[in-house]
């Protein structure tokens, strides 16, 4: 599947892509909510490297607006349960991801994202 | 099961366009076969996974049926796995009956947040590649996702050097003074009962055998392949001790043989 904790990780790396190339740009996606064990010491410490902007930004895109745009100093459980939400438990089922640079349609299928270039496209 | 033989081959195609015949589409064919022949790990691999700090992320490049997915030490770590066959990732998707994270990519491609990583695993992998220079690339690829500070990379391929429970017959000849490994094919039997569950074979022959395409490692040659693909980014080899400020390195931790494979194990470092 897709989550959100995914997503923040994956960047376009089309031919001669190489700036404002995350976060891509979920489209015409069917979503799927599943309920996942609570984890929050391992979301304390993977935290750090979450690019929090893309997260949020595309939360938002998907209709959860539960996260500050800001990103919160002070982590309490509220902030650890939204996190989890949005991060392992909205599975994108089908769709597209779209670079918001060069547009490359990274397609989605059964939960399994397409991050395949044709050899013309490889840099 | 008797051993196999393996027979030396000699690539004069397109690369790509070789491992696409020779190694991905027969994934995709063996999918299922292949993913109920593999479920035990490796004890070197198991034994790094056991170790990785509490909240690290890595990237299983090469994943397969995502057999190192599940070693996530009850969800203290996460991984997320990327192979070149579609099939496989299918069985990945839910590896130890949990619902896992997969990517459709090819390991010499690029599809990440540069250093995103905390760790790289890269399991029976860079051996499926056709030339030295691909090689080079896809370490580089593992080198390039994890963090500069202090990430993590472990490395299994496929050694000349093999242990009596082999199932192979490796060809004899020069291979135990050559540096440069050796181009084989090794031939998958995928008998008729596991052939029925693949709509895409033909159902009229008892067996079908696929030749998927190896390259066997030679001793110190996954070394050296680190050493190049370190080199070619800028990036010193050896340990942080005594290195000159503002510089970026890779240290081998291990470098070992285990169960007819080779393995390394590399640090990243900044300082």
């Amino acid at each position: 599947m897709v989550r959100l904790v995914t997503h923040n990780l994956l960047a376009c790396h089309a031919k001669d892509c190489n700036t404002n190339n995350f976060p891509l740009v979920f489209q015409n996606v069917q979503l799927e909510i599943r309920e996942a064990e609570f984890n929050p010491g391992f979301i304390q410490s993977f935290l750090p490297k979450i690019e929090w902007n893309a997260l949020v930004k595309t939360a938002q895109e998907l209709g959860d607006t539960s996260l500050p745009i800001d990103q919160p100093e002070m982590i309490d459980d509220e902030l650890l349960k939204n996190l989890h939400h949005v991060l392992f438990e909205i599975h994108i089922v089908e769709g597209a991801m779209i670079c918001p640079n060069c547009k490359h349609n990274y397609p989605i299928s059964d939960g399994i994202p397409n991050m395949l270039l044709a050899e013309h496209e490889i840099a | 099961m008797p051993p196999k033989a393996v027979a030396e081959v000699t690539i004069d195609i397109d690369p790509a366009t070789y491992e696409t015949q020779n190694v991905h589409a027969i994934y995709d064919t063996i999918a299922s076969h292949f993913s109920s022949t593999r479920y035990k790990p490796w004890p070197i691999i198991a034994k790094f996974l056991s170790r990785i700090p509490d909240g690290w992320i890595g990237l299983d490049s090469g994943t397969g049926n995502g057999k190192y997915l599940s070693l996530d030490r009850d969800g203290k770590t996460w991984m997320v796995g990327l192979d070149r066959s579609i099939n496989l990732l299918k069985f990945a998707q839910n590896a130890g009956d949990k619902a896992r994270e997969v990517v459709l990519g090819n390991v010499l491609d690029h599809c990440w947040r540069t250093h995103a990583f905390d760790f790289a695993i890269s399991i029976a992998t860079i051996h499926h590649l056709a030339t030295p220079s691909r090689r080079v690339l896809a370490v580089q690829r593992l080198l390039q996702a994890v963090s500069p500070k202090n990430g993590r990379v472990l490395i299994y391929v496929w050694a000349i050097e093999q242990d009596e429970l082999s199932k192979r017959i490796i060809p004899q000849g020069e291979r135990n003074e050559t540096r440069t490994g050796q181009d084989v094919v090794v031939p998958w039997v995928l008998s008729k009962s596991n052939i029925a569950q693949n709509p895409k074979s033909p159902r009229d022959s008892r067996e079908e055998v696929y030749n998927r395409y190896y390259h066997i490692f030679a001793k110190g040659e996954l070394s050296a392949l680190v050493s190049q693909a370190a080199a070619g980014l800028g990036l010193t080899i050896g340990s942080v001790v005594g290195q000159p400020s503002s510089t970026q390195g890779v240290e081998i931790l291990q470098d070992g043989w285990e169960r007819s494979n080779y393995y390394v194990e590399l640090r990243r470092w900044s300082i």
